[in-house]
């Protein structure tokens, strides 16, 4: 499965990408994110639960993150497994400074998927992929607004 | 014997009322008292090696009774038995057997095989379980391609073979390369025929039940083939045969899965259930059976016919890719039946075919309803197609010029089947069949009337005419044992096992008919071990025609006992005896006579002397093996219309025409092309199994794989049986089967008919499974 | 860590049943191994080869796709409610005499389909009886001969009435 897409953040490059390595601030982010934990540096510990259509399971898996050149860029690497398969995705993000205190976020990746998450899932993968961004970055807003507002 | 009271008589089933009311026993109605449930935790990965498998946690879980990885089954681990045998009668073949292993042992070779067996209270606890098994592997990119599997040894499959290669196997008839030099025309094309499932409606199952004190092992299984099971169990156990008792429920479906063997429930579970001195109760759910039962076709073919200008087929080559998934535990069947098939309708002096049978990571590839014909004929008839268009010909003209004719037959057409011996086309009117289908569904008027007024409107209509053939009725053999019971009721055993195909009836027309009795009084039992303990099995349509067979020849045995039996006792003749309902009689005086129960009676003295020579009892076994298979055939047409808006085609009409040699039932017979013919329909339409470069499969669940439904039947069916006097008779009924036809020309019919409807220069389709989105697609290859 | 179980009260063909159950059993697990009505057939357990097809408070619905606490205190009829084999359901005979059912998995969820369909449309066209059906899935007829058999049946009970 492949996965491209932006977002336009109302902050300053620093802070956007000062976000994207706070953990807190990730796992908020995300739905159904039930634990992340800093192992150190570059890596975290994840308990996430997906729902697919028809198949919902827990997935606990690791979040790497490398490449990390600040403020402009950084790959993400998600290895994950569960009940109902595994996921194991590389995602690679840069963040444009466009000015006026915004930026784009970029993204592109592709994700691995086994299991029954595949075998059943695969239709709605896509959309739920889709959906999920959605709600992260909305969520990344917010967090936003309140962070970079309130300072 | 062509009619008789009940043979050749559309006889209502004798198994309808208790199947109707709920009161027959499928797999998972089998309870055992005392059972445990096994699940299968089964792999995500296609390809794998597995570092470690930790139970611990798991076996923690409350109702959890045990848990078996490989390791825990030592040296009883092994990779199961080669089903059928490799090709060594055809000359240079060359055949890798990797066979099915019972479970995975270090290296995981498809997304779906089995890890560990969580034996549990309930199948809920059972699944349960799974979430706290911890699985460590290290993944291997897939081998999914065909193709680049062939050539590519980077990745294998199996580490000790040099490739990915399961097999190659030539057969050439004449010479191809000198046909091609004398050629006018030279067309060749690259085909695919799509990957799909069996998906009878009603999943596997297994259950073992070891009983300590008379030391046997009770099975009952789902199966198509109770005395294979019956043997492997016993095998694997060291046990004697007769220590197996394998017994087959109602079975909700087969066509060809569950012929096979897959060895995690059948060797596995016996063992487990010896080990725990409990029942041990597994039954399939759909995704399993979409990851882990076998499943058939995907091929690629690489074609080349050579003609004359007038249309005259003077040769043809087929190199074609089969995929045989992880392991080829069932041999070459399959391709082999799609090489005999490429060229049987057809007279073509030079062939050369070439089977490249590939290892990929995917479940085992065995025989689904049609099994590797469907393959050869698309082939075959598409080429036809191809080759029309180049000489400017219509697709009806070059079959009417290349179909073999009536008194062509029989031919031997120099190709190994999968029955080892050459193919024989026995007989049969292949020209005729396609010339009666012709009038049948008017080609004329369409081409003249129909189409271009449809054209007029704007409307897209168009028409496919295709023949084929379904080799039927293989060896080995098959037998049945008759009894009649002091009751005067006839009973009639065989290793044959049932999936819905009206064998209670049929084989009762058969046996009633000889005996004259009334059909409600013959009771035919099938796949119980402990009644019949001899046979191969359901598969190759040929159960009507050898158990068939062997019933009339049983029977016969039995009538001749009644008569001598009688004889004696009424003192008369036996020429001057005969067969009244029930009862035999002295001809001309109904009133002198014995019931048959009497008789049966006096056949099993309990004092006085059985003469030297004879056995007691009315009771007779029979076994029939044919000297090769009968070939069945027909033809189809296909008048299809497309929606303007979303290319999706509807089956305004089709028209079949079979001959399947003798009929005992004529109205089972439709059944069995009605439905062989829906299962042609989704195959083409519909269905498809799509593995991704990973080896994922995509569509385990009947959301994604499509079957087709009543809305996607044609809206007008026509089935015609056009039985050629045979002047050959294989089996002593004339029966040919019919299982597997109705599958068979549905796919280059419709597609040859959604071509004609576009009517479109270069606009070629070249594949079996054809959604609107791909027929789009073909479309905007035609336009550049 | 046994699941907690719920006592429900369910009527089926008639009879009221008391049992308690875990919250998680299918109702159409619950009816073939709690109750013993085996005639309801698994085929998919996700909802659509309609094999599992009973008849809830008069409307046809998936057992396989409800639970059986959601059953609590509803109406259900299953196949066994029909005919019997010495006494046919006129939907019944039709499919013994048009040769609508071969290996007869499927059969019962397209009897409990169209029981409560054919008491809503008593003459239906053949066009309307594909549609019917359309949700139920049979692997061996090709459907032709269930379509011929509910014709005949909607005019064996027409004559009925």
């Amino acid at each position: 499965m492949k996965v491209e897409g932006d977002h336009l953040f109302k902050a300053p490059r620093e802070v956007v990408f000062e976000m994207f390595n706070d953990p807190d601030a990730l796992g908020a982010a995300v739905p159904g994110m039930q634990k992340m934990v800093k192992i150190d540096e570059s890596h975290y510990e994840a308990v996430l639960g997906i729902r697919v259509g028809p198949v919902s399971a827990n997935f606990s898996g690791t979040l790497a993150l490398t490449d990390v050149v600040p403020p402009e860029s950084v790959t993400l690497i998600v290895e994950g497994k569960g009940g109902a398969g595994f996921v194991k995705g590389v995602g690679y993000v840069k963040f444009e400074d466009l000015g006026d205190q915004t930026t784009l976020l970029k993204y592109t990746g592709e994700a691995n998927i086994g299991g029954t998450l595949a075998s059943v899932g695969q239709r709605m993968i896509d959309s739920v992929a889709k959906s999920m961004f959605k709600t992260v970055f909305e969520k990344l807003d917010k967090i936003l607004e309140e962070r970079w507002q309130k300072s | 014997m062509t009619t008789g009271k009940y043979f050749g008589k559309s006889v209502l089933r004798l198994e309808d009322k208790n199947m109707l009311t709920g009161n027959v026993k499928y797999m998972d109605d089998i309870e055992i008292p005392g059972q445990l449930h096994a699940a299968f935790l089964r792999s995500d990965y296609a390809h794998a090696r597995i570092l470690k498998i930790d139970v611990s946690e798991a076996l923690k879980r409350p109702g959890v009774v045990a848990i078996y990885t490989a390791e825990d089954f030592g040296d009883f681990w092994k990779p199961g038995p080669l089903l059928v045998p490799p090709p060594t009668a055809i000359d240079g073949s060359q055949f890798n057997a990797r066979t099915l292993v019972p479970i995975a042992k270090d290296k995981i070779r498809y997304s779906g095989e089995v890890l560990a067996v969580v034996i549990a209270e309930s199948r809920y606890i059972a699944e349960d379980a799974f979430d706290d098994i911890i699985i460590d592997v290290d993944p291997l990119p897939a081998v999914v391609d065909l193709e680049k599997a062939w050539e590519d040894t980077s990745v294998l499959v199996h580490d000790d073979l040099p490739s990915n290669m399961a097999a190659l196997v030539k057969q050439e008839v004449g010479s191809y390369e000198e046909a091609k030099k004398k050629a006018d025309v030279v067309v060749s094309r690259r085909m695919l025929i799509e990957h799909v499932a069996g998906a009878a409606m009603e999943n596997r199952g297994f259950i073992a039940s070891w009983d300590d004190q008379n030391q046997v092992m009770t099975i009952w299984a789902n199966t198509q083939s109770p005395l294979t099971i019956r043997g492997s169990v016993a095998r694997a156990l060291n046990l004697a045969e007769s220590q197996v008792h394998v017994i087959t429920p109602f079975i909700g479906g087969g066509f060809g899965p569950k012929v096979m063997t897959s060895l995690s429930d059948d060797v596995l579970l016996p063992w487990i259930s010896l080990k725990l001195k409990r029942p041990i109760k597994w039954m399939e759910d759909r995704r399993e059976n979409f990851l882990a039962t076998t499943s058939e076709r995907d091929q690629v073919h690489h074609c080349e016919i050579v003609l004359k200008k007038d249309g005259t087929i003077l040769g043809f080559k087929d190199v074609f890719y089969h995929n045989t998934g992880a392991y080829d535990s069932y041999g070459m069947t399959v391709p082999l039946n799609t090489q005999t098939h490429t060229i049987s309708n057809y007279r073509v002096p030079n062939f050369y075919s070439e089977i490249r049978m590939v290892f990929t990571n995917q479940m085992v590839v065995t025989p689904v309803r049609g099994a590797g014909r469907s393959e050869g004929v698309f082939a075959m008839e598409r080429m036809l197609d191809f080759a029309a268009k180049e000489l400017g010909i219509s697709p009806v003209e070059i079959r009417l010029k290349n179909l073999l004719k009536a008194e062509e037959l029989p031919l031997n057409t120099g190709v190994i089947g999968q029955d080892f011996v050459v193919n024989i086309l026995d007989s049969g009117d292949y020209l005729g069949n396609y010339q009666k289908c012709l009038a049948e569904i008017d080609y004329d008027k369409f081409r003249k009337e129909i189409q271009p007024k449809a054209r007029a409107e704007g409307k897209r209509m168009g028409i496919g005419m295709v023949a084929f053939t379904e080799g039927t009725a293989v060896g080995p053999y098959e037998g049945c044992k008759i009894t009649v019971s002091t009751s005067g009721k006839v009973t009639m055993a065989t290793g044959y096992s049932t999936q819905g195909q009206a064998h209670y009836t049929v084989f009762a027309q058969i046996i009633a008919d000889q005996l004259n009795v009334k059909i409600e009084d013959v009771r035919v039992v099938t796949g119980d071990t402990n009644l019949f303990a001899w046979g191969a099995g359901t598969f190759a349509s040929r159960g009507a025609a050898l158990v068939g067979a062997a019933a009339y020849l049983a029977a016969q045995k039995v009538r001749a006992k009644i008569f001598s039996t009688a004889s004696k006792k009424l003192e008369v003749p036996e020429e001057e005896i005969e067969l009244c309902e029930g009862s035999v009689c002295v001809k001309g005086q109904p009133e002198t006579s014995i019931p048959l129960g009497m008789l049966a009676s006096l056949a099993n003295p309990m004092r006085g002397v059985v003469e030297p020579g004879v056995e007691p009892g009315l009771e007779a076994t029979a076994y029939y093996g044919p000297p090769h298979g009968s070939t069945g055939s027909g033809a189809m047409g296909v008048i299809v219309s497309i929606d303007e808006e979303t290319n999706k085609p509807t089956i305004e009409r089709m028209v079949m025409v079979d001959d399947c040699g003798t009929v005992i039932n004529p109205l089972v017979v439709e059944g069995q092309l009605q439905g062989g013919i829906s299962m042609g329909i989704g195959n083409t339409l519909y269905e498809r199994l799509v593995y991704d470069e990973n080896g994922q499969l995509l569509t385990a669940s009947f959301m994604d794989y499509l079957m087709p439904l009543a809305t996607d039947m044609p809206e007008k069916l026509e089935i015609i049986h056009n039985h050629a006097e045979s002047s050959l008779k294989v089996n002593p009924l004339g029966i040919k089967g019919v299982g597997e036809a109705g599958a068979i020309p549905p796919g280059p019919a419709i597609v040859q008919a959604i071509e004609d409807a576009f009517g479109v220069a270069g606009f070629e389709i070249l594949e079996t499974n054809l959604s609107p989105s791909q027929i789009y697609e073909y479309l905007k290859k035609a336009a550049k | 860590m046994s699941e907690k179980l719920f006592p429900i009260t369910v009527t089926v063909n008639g009879e009221e049943y008391h049992r308690e159950v875990e919250a998680r059993l299918l109702l159409s697990d619950f009816l073939r191994h709690d109750l013993g009505l085996l005639g309801t057939h698994v085929g998919c357990e996700h909802g659509i080869c309609g094999a599992c097809t009973i008849i809830f408070d008069g409307e046809p619905i998936r057992s396989c796709l409800i639970f059986a606490v959601q059953a609590n205190g509803h109406d259900i009829r299953t196949v066994e409610s029909l005919g019997t084999p010495e006494n046919l359901h006129p939907l019944q005979q039709s499919f013994h005499e048009k040769h609508a059912l071969q290996c007869g998995f499927c059969t019962p969820g397209f009897l409990m389909t169209l029981v409560p369909y054919l008491e809503e449309h008593p003459n239906p066209s053949r066009e309307e009886i594909r549609e019917a059906i359309d949700g139920n899935i049979c692997r061996c007829t090709g459907y032709e001969k269930i379509v011929e058999a509910v014709q005949d049946a909607a005019e064996k009970l027409s004559q009925k009435k």
